[in-house]
């Protein structure tokens, strides 16, 4: 018990020398750490609440056909995201982003 | 032994009146439900919360002598202010209601469970964990060390497999002793070990006094010291203590808002809108409020962040600390094999095969209702007919008790019910499969054109049975616009009761084809009234963000006992409507108002939709229950002699009659609903938006078939 530290903010300094890149274009199955979450008030909180912060570990698993949804698996859940709001949230994945 | 039963006889008398509320609270999909079902089995209520929109479950139970009461809160991921069902639970559990929570968590998504845990932890109320879905866990090879558990938080915390009624009759031990010892003691939990699964093996280890409740026990309650666990990083916990000392400071007790210091001063850092709207109330507290927003602009300065991410993320990493700790992971077995669920997933959420599977599934539910309700309401109609032969109902009275109020029973049972409970069977064995979501995920893309997302097609699905509940289903949008335009998209979709209508006009005197054809008009409409909503109403349509849960084997108790708590919910609310109108039609048939109904809206029937003059007071019974239009159809084939509709309306009649069925109204119960969801000028709205776009594409049909054939 006496060994679990709580609360030094190691993870999200180390990312930050990678490049930002955005979740929409990364490959599907490719661990990635979300670097930020840009929506709105009300969405960035949801996501917060599901486990999507700066610093968590995700992953793409699918994408709906004609530019729909993106379907993503956080902390052991899977979430789905509509499009719009997962453009928002970077990530460093491999792929560049056009936004 | 015998001296224990005849003590505890005693004793039982004793806690008569004595409640013991307790509200179960966890994210959605864990199993609260489950918990809530194998304890307090058929005695529940589903009401509303006072004022909200919001789905209240209440149920009672006696326990070893206990009585005690739980609410099944609704599904939660976190205590913010941003939805109605959190300030609703957040709400109800602050409150002198509740004594105890017994917090329900998925074994098989601790990180994403405990994030609401910490936050319940800080509401400082007795709390009971329990880990719900073992039995998944440990299929995966995984386990979780409860003494590790119990140790960092500090309070009890039991291993549940709730389909199985594993560990929920200790969660209630658990609760009764935390009530009255006032505080955990881990020592006394030897016994624990051995799994019970029925209440009559626990031996009466503590017999407790009688519970003076008016002293409320959570006063009383020794909330275990848990700041090493539940404090923020450096910067965030300074501010929250400096921001708690003012607060006590200034206010003192903050029992009369319920809440403790510490939540208060986090709340008001994360800008709670309610919290401060509640501290507000005081003049003297705009002092507090300013600091905070200091504070916060502050925080948000250094950590480049705004507040609510900040203080999530350090939530989820003093999780990610524990995490570690409490689970179990025997790397030696475990296996990546793919699983049928895996497979069921990928084909119904494929680009090409989900739809082609999402099409027979609502073809399905609408076959299987109809089929199953056509049958079950022939049979209704047989012992109606059978009963009335014996009847006087020459008299006035007997004629509008027998076939105003009786006729208008079995009318409903055999006209409604009959399809709502297969329809309801089929929706919850959808539902408990995991199913709608994938639908949500294939046509989030669509929805977006109609001014809504995803999910609003779950609630369009469930129109197809019904579209009563489905319009209820509304609820779960998360914004106003949202939620009235999926309920006016909803409230569009042809019903099991419509598709008597189509079926049996079309269906049968034209063929399949103008059924589809019918479908596809109805469709079309659907998008037009999408349109236009997503045109006028103010605001944006937000996008979707939706939990989606593995598939499950539907649980054949789960499923039954929900169709038939959500079957006699129906009944109890809506029966009562239907007799009472189906009184005053009488009334009014016998008073020849139903005659001048008739010439009153003959420029519409006649006129512009090129029906029967006749059919103008069918039409009004439809808003009763839309397949009564049908049936009244063919009573008078019967009475006038003709026998069969055919010879009293010609093909496209028939189909102007059935177009203009599927559209021209939601029945009178869906109003009801509407005007609950929304309010009645909003219900209003859409009864005669929906009014007018049937007279119209009634009348363009009518007089385009006119046109055609005569030029
Ligand atoms: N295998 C397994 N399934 C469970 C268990 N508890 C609940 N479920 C299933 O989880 C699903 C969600 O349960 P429900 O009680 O509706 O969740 P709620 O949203 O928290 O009320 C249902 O399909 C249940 O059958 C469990 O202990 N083991
Ligand atoms: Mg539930």
């Amino acid at each position: 018990m006496n060994e679990i530290k709580f609360n030094d903010s190691d993870q999200i300094s180390k990312i930050g020398k990678t490049l930002i890149k955005c979740l929409t274009l990364c490959q599907k199955n490719e661990d990635v750490i979300v670097l930020s979450v840009n929506s709105g008030m009300k969405a960035k909180n949801h996501l917060a609440n599901l486990g999507i912060v700066p610093g968590s570990i995700i992953k793409k698993k699918k994408e709906a056909p004609l530019r729909g949804p993106l379907e993503i698996e956080v902390k052991g859940s899977k979430i789905v995201i509509g499009r719009g709001i997962a453009s928002k949230i970077l990530v460093n994945c491999n792929k560049e982003c056009n936004i | 032994m015998k001296d224990c039963c005849s003590h505890k006889e005693r004793k039982k008398n004793q806690f008569i009146g004595n409640k013991i509320n307790i509200a179960l609270a966890g994210n959605p999909n864990v199993g609260k439900s489950v918990i809530f079902n194998q304890l307090t089995g058929l005695s529940q209520t589903i009401g509303n919360w006072p004022g909200k929109t919001v789905e209240k479950m209440e149920g009672h139970l006696n326990f070893l002598g206990h009585n005690i009461n739980i609410v099944d809160l609704p599904g939660i991921y976190s205590l913010s202010a941003y939805s109605l069902e959190e300030i609703v639970s957040r709400e109800y559990i602050a409150s002198d209601e509740v004594d105890l929570i017994i917090n329900v968590i998925d074994a098989t998504n601790l990180e994403r469970n405990l994030f609401f845990t910490f936050q319940l932890l800080e509401l400082k109320i007795p709390i009971v964990i329990a880990v719900n879905q073992m039995d998944i866990l440990r299929k995966r090879n995984k386990d979780i060390n409860f003494e590790m558990f119990e140790q960092i938080f500090k309070v009890p915390v039991i291993p549940v497999v709730a389909v199985h009624g594993v560990g929920v009759y200790q969660l209630l031990e658990e609760a009764i002793e935390l009530i009255y010892e006032h505080k955990f003691n881990p020592h006394k939990k030897e016994h624990r070990k051995k799994r019970r699964t029925h209440h009559h093996h626990f031996k009466i280890k503590h017999m407790y006094p009688k519970l003076e409740l008016n002293t409320s026990s959570r006063e009383l309650f020794q909330f275990p010291d848990l700041s090493p666990l539940l404090s923020f990083g450096k910067e965030v916990e300074e501010k929250i203590q400096l921001l708690e000392d003012n607060i006590e400071q200034n206010i003192g007790d903050t029992e009369k808002y319920h809440y403790p210091s510490r939540f208060i001063a986090l709340k008001l850092l994360e800008n709670d809108r309610e919290i401060e709207k509640l501290i507000s109330k005081d003049i003297h507290n705009s002092e507090i409020i300013k600091t905070s927003k200091d504070y916060r602009k502050n925080l948000e300065e250094y950590h480049g962040e705004e507040i609510s991410t900040i203080i999530s993320s350090e939530i989820y990493q003093n999780i990610n600390k524990i995490i570690d700790s409490i689970l179990i992971i025997d790397t030696r077995k475990e296996t990546k094999k793919q699983s049928i669920t895996d497979i069921i997933d990928h084909l119904t959420t494929h680009s090409i095969l989900g739809y082609v599977i999402l099409a027979l599934v609502l073809i399905g539910i609408y076959y299987f209702t109809f089929i199953i309700g056509d049958f079950l309401g022939g049979l209704v109609d047989q012992l109606y007919t059978y009963l009335s032969t014996d009847i006087d109902t020459s008299t006035v009275a007997g004629k509008i008790l027998w076939e105003g109020a009786v006729g208008g029973f079995f009318g409903a049972v055999g006209g409604v019910l009959v399809y709502v409970i297969p329809f309801f069977l089929l929706i919850e064995i959808l539902q408990d499969s995991g199913y709608l979501p994938r639908a949500a995920f294939l046509l989030d893309k669509f929805m977006h054109v109609l001014g809504v997302h995803g999910k609003t097609i779950i609630t369009m699905i469930l129109g197809f049975g019904c579209n009563v509940p489905a319009c209820a289903g509304c609820r779960i949008m998360e914004t106003e616009r949202e939620k009235k335009i999926s309920i006016a998209l909803t409230s569009l979709i042809p019903c099991a009761a419509t598709m008597v209508v189509v079926m049996g006009l079309v269906g049968e005197y034209l063929g399949i084809g103008f059924v589809g054809l019918l479908f596809l008009i109805n469709f079309i409409v659907i998008i037009f009234v999408g349109r236009i909503l997503n045109k006028t109403m103010p605001g944006e349509c937000t996008e979707l963000i939706m939990e989606m849960h593995e598939y499950r084997k539907p649980n054949t108790r789960v499923i039954i006992k929900q169709t038939w708590v959500r079957t006699r919910e129906f009944v109890f609310r809506s029966l009562p409507i239907i007799i009472l109108i189906g009184i005053l039609l009488e009334v009014m048939y016998i008073f020849s108002v139903l005659e001048s109904v008739n010439i009153i809206l003959t420029p519409i029937t006649v006129f512009c939709l090129g029906l029967p003059a006749v059919t103008g007071i069918f039409l009004i019974y439809g808003i009763l229950r839309k397949e009564l239009t049908f049936a009244l159809l063919e009573v008078l084939a019967v009475s006038i002699g003709v026998g069969s509709v055919s010879l009293l309306l010609s093909p496209i009649q028939m189909f102007v009659f059935s177009l203009v069925t599927m559209l021209y109204i939601p029945c009178f119960a869906t109003i009801i609903i509407i005007a609950k969801q929304t309010n009645w000028k909003y219900a209003l709205q859409i009864s005669l938006l929906e009014i007018t776009i049937a007279i119209i594409i009634g009348s363009i049909v009518n007089w385009g078939y006119f046109l055609i054939v005569n030029f």
